[in-house]
């Protein structure tokens, strides 16, 4: 069943640049779904669509077959977006209360948002960092913590934003492992990366945006051999199968 | 790092620590305004002694504190020695410089310590309430004033100390950069400031936009959940005190 | 819903209004030696004129007063992490009230208009003269000292740092401005062709 529907969406800035052009697609409920391209293939920008930080210049985008615009603060808890930059998602100044941002801002009594940040943060394993300052934090546990504030909103769908992007090798890990984890427990997950050889054995499905452009969708054993072309790396050595990509042993 | 110098919060368990953040700010302003009204000797000894013991019951470092305090005391030196200067009236008995006067002495005196005690409340109470506090007790005063966004004005006091670490550690960051390439040979000081305020400025209003869509997608909202404050038996027996306090200069 | 417009605005605003407290604050701590003259250049000041120039007058001066309103609060937040009221209402409490009056000057006369290098260095020399035109009386009075040496005090030391941070200013509005005021006008045009979100 499909959870996401994206209907000819097409973005245009004031200046007239075309960074979206008439993509259409279906994402079905439990997918795992990479999104790759090179640097400014739209692919930001596209998935800023889908929980409505950015309006289509024409096109739509429907969860659960209704229109996001319809109820964007739904739609909002529905998708939750991870930012490539954790420290600009992090707007709390302890562990704890970041946390707690989601859930007060839906004005959740007191004794349910301290519930639900309880539970996330176990969650995640950040319980012994709730009092902290996020700054303390390292850069996988600040994912970490951004993956939380989502999770305390209860959605359905996680989307990443460039997951990898400054992470050594023990955070790359971690997030893989939470990747998985989250997959696992039934979320929907949209993952945007250039860097395939770390988890696109993890994936249902490979799309690949080029231009703002649909280029490729499709099972990634089939897709990962046209990557190239798009200006994704090609991540397979010789002999090597798609099952193998990935960091995690 | 930046969280030391910034914050003079200090996390410690005492009644001061546990009472109600609203009280708490009630208690500094009573006490702040009792300093105007003070008159006689015993007027500006009993709300310092208050103060005083305050500082100790809060458990806070005195000596470390006293010494970010320099900057005070090189101000009230100036204080005192400006009116004892200029300030006319009969010489000081027994004192080897003939163009202080008593009167000049006395007001340098009082003008100190009226500052002396606002600094002792102040520092007692940043040092009892963490920014989580402050900005909620700050968020229940303006509610019922009118045309003023309370939650809007919490959020700013909330982001402008979320940014201030994140600032503090690029602008390190990009200083070391700098450095790295002898930045510091640059003789004009305008080029200077160039290479260290530009990156900081257009990284930082990047991140900004960042932060703006990333409140979006976690629902912000204005209509949203309150503390809960809790007032013990004991945070109003400090009120009372102060209030006893202010009566008592008043008088 | 075009409510949900409006509040994107105003959380844009918002942010940037907190973002140039910030910026105010760390400037106080920042302080970068001239060669011209004893005393360093603190930036809390650079900034305010930054906020007057980027935010202009309206949301300039929500910052400026946030950052007032929390050193009054006793939080640490004046240069060299000073608070309370003591410091408004001591000597050099007269440069946080020209503090105000300079980024409403500064974002009144640089304001919505085509960012411009002669308007913003106008704004900008504007901006300082008031400053130090409520700066140093204040000095002069609350402490009792003679104008000569309230201006050694307060004026003298300080004009080889102000003609360096007018100039800093100057360009850094130059390149940054135009940029960040395009930004401004396309995150709005955003929310206007999203009528529909």
């Amino acid at each position: 069943m499909s959870v996401l529907e994206v209907k000819n969406l097409t973005h245009i800035f004031p200046d007239g640049k075309e960074a979206v052009k008439n993509i259409s697609l279906q994402i079905n409920d439990g997918e795992f779904v990479i999104i790759a391209g090179s640097n400014g293939s739209g692919k930001t920008v596209f998935i800023r669509h889908l929980n409505g930080l950015l309006a289509p210049t024409k096109g739509e985008v429907l969860i659960d077959g209704e229109p996001i615009t319809k109820n964007i603060i739904k739609a909002r808890r529905k998708i939750g977006l991870i930012f490539q930059d954790s420290d600009s998602q992090i707007v709390g100044q302890t562990v704890a209360e970041d946390v707690a941002f989601g859930p007060e801002n839906l004005n959740l009594p007191v004794s349910e948002v301290d519930r639900i940040v309880q539970e996330v943060l176990e969650t995640v394993g950040l319980s012994e960092m709730a009092n902290q300052s996020p700054h303390t934090l390292s850069g996988g546990q600040k994912r970490k913590l951004a993956v939380a504030g989502v999770l305390a909103m209860k959605p359905d769908i996680i989307m990443f934003d460039e997951p990898f992007t400054g992470l050594d090798y023990p955070g790359v890990i971690q997030v893989l492992q939470q990747l998985v984890e989250l997959h696992n427990a039934g979320h929907t997950i949209i993952l945007v990366t250039h860097e395939l050889e770390k988890v696109l054995a993890h994936a249902d499905r490979l799309i690949i945006i080029h231009k703002g452009e649909l280029a490729e969708d499709g099972d990634p054993e089939d897709v990962i051999y046209r990557a190239e072309s798009y200006g994704v790396r090609m991540p397979l050595k010789n002999g090597e199968r798609v099952g193998e990509l990935t960091w995690l042993r | 790092m930046a969280q030391v110098t910034f914050f003079h919060y200090i996390h410690k368990d005492t009644v001061l620590h546990r009472m109600d953040g609203r009280l708490k700010l009630l208690c500094m302003l009573i006490l702040s305004v009792s300093s105007g009204f003070a008159t006689d000797w015993w007027d500006y000894l009993v709300p310092l002694a208050l103060a005083a013991a305050a500082l100790i019951a809060a458990r806070l470092p005195v000596i470390a504190l006293l010494k970010d305090m320099r900057f005070f005391a090189v101000i009230i030196l100036i204080v005192m020695v400006t009116n004892a200067f200029t300030i006319q009236g009969d010489p000081i008995p027994y004192f080897p410089i003939r163009y202080v006067s008593v009167q000049g002495a006395v007001t340098g005196l009082r003008f100190a310590g009226r500052l002396i005690l606002i600094i002792m409340v102040c520092t007692v109470v940043t040092g009892t309430t963490s920014l989580l506090t402050f900005k909620n007790v700050i968020e229940w005063y303006l509610r019922p004033i009118p045309f003023v966004p309370e939650v809007r004005v919490a959020t700013m006091i909330n982001l402008t100390f979320v940014f201030i670490p994140v600032i503090f550690d690029s602008y390190t960051e990009m200083v070391n950069a700098q450095k790295s390439r002898c930045v510091e040979l640059r003789k004009n000081p305008i080029k200077r400031m160039k290479f260290i305020v530009f990156p900081l400025l257009s990284r930082t209003l990047r991140r900004t936009d960042e932060i703006v869509y990333a409140m979006e997608s976690r629902c912000y909202s204005e209509v949203r959940t309150r503390a809960v404050f809790r007032t013990n038996k004991a945070d109003w027996l400090i009120l009372a005190v102060c209030i006893a306090v202010l009566v008592f200069v008043i008088l | 819903m075009s409510e949900n417009n409006v509040s994107e605005f105003n959380i844009r605003m918002m942010v940037y209004c907190a973002l140039f407290t910030a910026l105010i604050i760390i400037g106080g701590y920042i302080s970068i030696p001239i060669p011209v003259g004893p005393v360093p250049v603190a930036l809390a000041d650079f900034f305010v004129m930054l906020a007057g120039l980027f935010l202009g007058f309206k949301y300039g001066l929500i910052s400026t007063v946030l950052y007032i309103a929390l050193g009054a609060l006793g939080l640490p937040v004046f240069a060299g992490g000073k608070a309370g009221l003591a410091v408004i209402a001591g000597p050099t409490g007269g440069f946080l009230f020209g503090y105000l009056f300079m980024t409403v000057s500064i974002g009144l006369i640089a304001g919505k208009r085509k960012p411009s290098v002669v308007i913003n260095l106008i704004a900008l020399i504007a901006g300082n003269i008031l400053l130090y035109a409520i700066g140093t009386p204040w000095l002069k009075f609350s402490t009792n000292i003679s104008w000569t040496a309230a201006l050694a005090a307060g004026l003298t030391p300080f004009i080889a740092g102000i003609v360096i941070k007018i100039a800093a200013a100057s360009a850094l509005g130059r390149v940054l401005l135009p940029r960040f005021k395009q930004n401004m006008v396309s995150a709005s045009a955003q929310t206007e062709t999203g009528k529909g979100v």
